[in-house]
Order: C-alpha cells, then structure tokens, then sequence
C-alpha cells in the first residue's frame, strides 16, 4: 500500500515536472515570438554568416564554358 | 528606484487598455508603424492582436508553421536522409541559405493588421505556399548531383523554365515522372520571402557583360546560371519563349551553360488567332515526345486525365472565391495572400497540398458569407492591380489596408487561367492544353495584345472596384508601350488610378518607401483623404527582406 502511494506520488511529481517545464517552454516560445528573436537572430547572425560563405565560396567561371555543348549534338542527331 | 510618475498613471484609461489588451486595439489607434526597428523590417515586438487573434497567430501560425516546415521537408525528403540533404543544399546554393530561413517574416508582413477569420485564411494559403516551396526544395536537393543526390531520382526529372506549366509532367507522374521549375525557388520566391539575395544575381549577369537595360526578372534568372548556383537536378530541360523575347534571352545563357539536352516549346503571343492552336499543341505533342526520349517514361492518358479533373476542380473552387470576393463584403482572403497563392497553384500544377488549404479555406469562407461578417471593415475602396507586381513589395496590399483602407479584391495575374480543361477526347484536352500554355503568366493580358490588357474596364465592374493600383514595371518595354493609352482611358472613363513604378525584383531602382510615398501623395492630394493609421505613413524598411 505504502509502496504503490509512493509510486503514485513519484508518477505525480513527474507529471508536474514535466507540465512545468512544457509551460516553461511554451513561456519561452511565446517570448521568442513577442519580441520577433527568430527575425532578430536571422537578421543579425545567421544572415550576414552565410552571406559571408557564400560571398567567399570558390565557383565556376563562366567564361571557362564552353559554347558548342551537348545539346547541339542532339540536335544535330535529331537532324 | 525612479517614482511612478502619479499624473500620467492618472491619465491612464485602464479600462480602455484592458478591452484593448482583451480585444486587440482598433484599426485606427494601432500605430503598427511604430512596432519597427529603423532600416531593418524587423519588429521591437510583435504586433498585440488582442488575446485571441495573438494566441491563434502564436500557436497555430508562427508554432504550426515551424512545426510544419520539418515535417514537410522530413515527408518530402523521404525521412533522415532528406534532411541532411536538406541540409547539403542550404550550405551549397545562397538562394536557400540566405533567402528561405526567413520565411516567418514574410508571414508577418503579408499578415500585419489581419485579425479574425481573415487571418485564419490568408495564413492557410501562405501554408500552402510554403509547403509547395519545401516540395520543390527536397525535389531539388534529392536529385542533385552537386551534393550527392539520387542520379535515379534525376533520371526521371525534367528541367523547365518557370512559365512552362506544370501540367506537361501530368502524364508522367504515376511513374516517378518529377518536374522542376528551374527558376521558381531559386528566383522568384525569393524575392517575396527576403529579396536580399536576388540582387545578387542580378549584378552577376550585369557582371559578366550583358546590358543593365532588360527585365530584372531574366537578368536574375540567367545570373543564378552565371553564379553556377543551379543543382545539377534534371537530366533534360523544356523552355519557352513565354512571357516575353527577354525570356528567350535567358534561355540562351541557360542553354550554354548548364550543358543539358534542351527543347524549346515555343507559344504564340497574340493568341486569339485560332489557326496557331493546333501548331501550339504540336509543339507540346513534341515536348512530350523529347521528354520520354531523355526519362525512359511512357504517356499515360488516364494519369493525364486525373490531374486535369483534379486541377480543373481547383479553378471551380477559385471561382466561387471571386463571386464572394466580387459581390459581398465576406471575401477573407487579403490580396497578397489571394495573389500568390493563385499564381503558384496555377502555374506550378495540381499537387495534393493545395487541395487540403483549399479545404481549409472553404470553411472559413462558408463560415464567413453564412455569418455575414464583414472581413475588411475598414475598406474605404475596393482596389483592382493591373499589369505585373513588384516582387520585393508584395505585401503593399496589407500596408495599402492598414494606412488608407484600399482592399485589394483581385489582381490581373489572378484572373490569368480562367480556364477548365476538356477531357473527353485526347484532342480536345490537347488543345486545351494549348490554350493554358498561351495563357502564361505576363502572356494572357500583359503582351496578349490591346484588348486583353484592357480586360481591365470589365474586370473593374465584375469585382466592384472603384480604384485601380496600376502597376508599371519599369524595364518591361511591352508594357511601356501601353501606359499613354491607359492614362487616356482613365481620364477618359473618370476612374481613380494610381500608377506604381517598380523594377519586379530589384528593389534598389524604385525602394518600397518611394512606393508608399507616391500613393500617399495621392491620397493626400487627390482623395483628400486622412490615413487611417498615419504611423504607417512614412517608415525606414530599405535593409528589411
């Protein structure tokens, strides 16, 4: 009997605990919305971050393309 | 501790502030330009709609659409896997992790000042664009070979120009048959979402030696071929010279260098002639031929004929919105919401994902007329768009609500494929095929010829309009030629018109403040009219997406 209250009880604690923390982290979520911190931390962080990768990643140079290309031969084929 | 000042508290209506807090301000006593931070777009917080309308835009909104963003790229990319594709793209390509991270911001402005069921339904359609997005995002990223995708995936996948309708894969796709729209993703939602990044391939293509002077639209797309940030996804490619000879342009350079079997389905552009019809839908007859030879796939009619009746109950569905848009005060769909998602889901082609907003919307609006609410009740006139938008400023429509009460009904890109396709016979759908071709976006009305681009006048009257936003999309030289012959009209029919220069992506040419300036200079000085919400008046949102 002693034995099953305390599961009881040690099942309740963790029912609290765990709603605690889901309110907590619904408070949080709600701040993050209020105060518009997903826009602000794009804007200010990850933004200019991948600009950064992206402004300094090697490409292909267009010039070094060559213009007779693979569809002329089948066009060429189809004539 | 500084003291509470006793004569401003004094001042406070408290129980003004709790309905306030309760219900959400007035429309009126809003100041929603005040909300942002100087330069950047972004919000000091965001925007209090009372307990109801925050609660509803916090969860089933900002969280769901979150929420829904992993789930859609974990279901269209095929579980984990598709994931870390997911993740390969958006560190290889700047048009994905640049630009489309910030898509809950383009949520916010599209949505700023929506309260009630108009919010319920303009947010579901930007849920059905965003899922449509994701679709076409996870179809890029598991087939490319840049970041090693699926070459059996890409074996099955053709490569098109954006405004080559999606329809063409219909017969194809019980067989793995996949169509990507070469520019849509990495072009032309961008520039909605967060228009930073398209700049960039505008300056390439400038870069590399071609003239400044042509539409932005084909600058970018070709620079995005320049700046080799296309993912080697489709194993052959199908272009058209739709909407315009600049479009060809960009097919020359996309030929070049992307190095892919191509066919060039080519639609005519004054299309009231019907003996070009049957030539036209030879030409898709051969796209369809060029297709099976480069996928391995077979025609299948039956598939065809699926997609068609599901597509075609989509336009019925599309009607019904413009008779409660044309003749009650109930429409809930505000007229970026309507304008986007009508132009993707018709051009991009029958998918399952816009059934199921469609669904969602019909309920709200049902809802709506049966209860008589009035979703804009501060419309003060009812406007029509004509000619092609600016891209970086679609959500003038909320702002142009929000500070003067202009109601955007409908717009001419909308009101495009007007169109129910026949299948009863293979040669009737054909044809029908055809036509929709013709009516591209930018093809039906603006370069269609003089009668169709007046189409306006009777669109005016079917959607009770009493104002007219005239777009004038400075480096289109089609519809250059036509802006004496509007001005003409509109002296000549007495309507109010307010012509809005722009350059369709690249904001720096006309910024969205000059944008606003002009139709405030009109309101003030022609309507005689006082803003609504004079926050919004004139704001500093050049850095902003």
């Amino acid at each position: 009997m002693k034995k099953a209250k305390k599961k009881k009880n040690k099942a309740a604690g963790f029912v609290k605990k765990t709603l605690g923390i889901a309110a907590l982290a619904y408070a949080g979520l709600f701040c993050v919305f209020y105060y518009d911190l997903d826009g602000k931390l794009l804007y200010y962080v990850v933004e200019p971050f991948m600009k950064n990768h992206f402004d300094n990643m090697e490409r292909r140079d267009p010039h070094t393309v060559p213009y007779e290309q693979i569809d002329s031969e089948y066009m060429a084929a189809q004539n | 501790m500084k003291k509470p000042d006793l004569k401003k508290l004094k001042e406070v209506d408290f129980k003004k502030a709790a309905k306030d807090f309760v219900y959400g301000k007035p429309h009126g006593e809003r100041r929603l330009g005040d909300l942002y931070i100087p330069k950047t777009g972004l919000y000091k917080h965001r925007e209090w709609r009372g307990i109801k309308d925050t609660m509803y835009y916090f969860n089933n909104i900002w969280l769901y659409n979150y929420g829904m963003i992993v789930r859609d790229l974990m279901v269209y990319g095929g579980g984990p896997k598709g994931m870390i594709q997911f993740l390969k793209g958006t560190w290889r390509y700047r048009w994905m992790g640049q630009t489309y991270l910030t898509v809950m911001h383009w949520f916010d402005r599209c949505l700023e000042g929506m309260r009630g069921e108009t919010l319920k339904a303009s947010a579901w359609h930007f849920r059905g664009i965003t899922s449509a997005c994701l679709y076409q995002i996870t179809g890029f990223f598991n087939r490319d070979l840049n970041i090693g995708g699926d070459p059996a995936l890409r074996a099955k996948t053709i490569g098109t120009d954006e405004t080559v309708w999606g329809g063409v894969i219909y017969p194809y796709m019980d067989q793995g048959g996949y169509y990507l729209p070469t520019q849509m993703i990495p072009y032309f939602v961008t520039c909605h979402c967060n228009n930073h990044t398209v700049l960039n391939y505008i300056d390439a293509v400038q870069a590399y030696g071609l003239p400044g002077d042509p539409c932005p639209m084909c600058q970018a797309e070709a620079g995005i071929y320049i700046e080799d940030d296309v993912p080697d996804a489709y194993v052959a490619m199908v272009t058209t010279n739709e909407a315009c000879d600049s479009s060809v342009g960009t097919s020359v350079i996309q030929d070049w260098m992307m190095n892919k079997p191509l066919f060039a389905m080519p639609q005519v552009m004054q299309f009231d002639d019907d003996s070009v019809l049957e030539n036209c839908a030879k030409e898709i007859e051969m796209a369809w031929r060029f297709m099976e030879e480069q996928t391995g796939l077979e025609f299948h009619w039956e598939e065809l004929k699926k997609h068609i009746e599901l597509q075609n109950k989509q336009n019925q569905f599309e009607r019904e919105k413009w008779d409660v848009a044309a003749n009650t005060h109930s429409y809930p769909i505000n007229g970026v919401a309507q304008a986007l998602y009508r132009i993707f889901y018709s051009q991009y082609g029958e998918r399952p994902f816009w059934h199921d907003v469609d669904a969602k919307v019909r309920k709200i609006m049902e809802k709506c007329v049966e209860e008589d609410i009035n979703t804009f009740p501060m419309t003060r006139h009812r406007v029509i768009a004509w000619s092609c938008a600016p891209l970086y400023y679609s959500a003038w429509c909320t702002w142009a609500y929000n500070c003067w009460g202009l109601n955007t009904i409908i717009n001419m890109d909308s009101l495009m494929f007007d169109l129910d396709i026949r299948t009863d016979t293979y040669e009737n759908c054909l044809l029908d095929i055809a036509k929709y071709h013709e009516w591209a976006p930018m093809r039906r009305m603006a370069v269609g010829g003089l009668q169709h681009i007046f189409e306006l006048w009777e669109n005016m009257e079917k959607f009770n309009c009493d104002m007219v936003m005239m777009y004038d999309q400075l480096q289109c030289k089609g519809m250059q030629g036509v802006v004496g012959l509007f001005e003409d009209e509109f002296r000549a029919r007495n309507i109010h018109a307010i012509w809005m220069p722009h350059a369709l992506p690249d904001k720096r040419t006309v910024p969205r403040s000059q944008i606003r300036q002009i139709i405030n200079d009109y309101m003030f000085t022609v309507m005689g009219e006082e803003p609504l919400d004079p926050s919004l008046l004139d704001f500093d949102d050049i850095d902003s997406w």
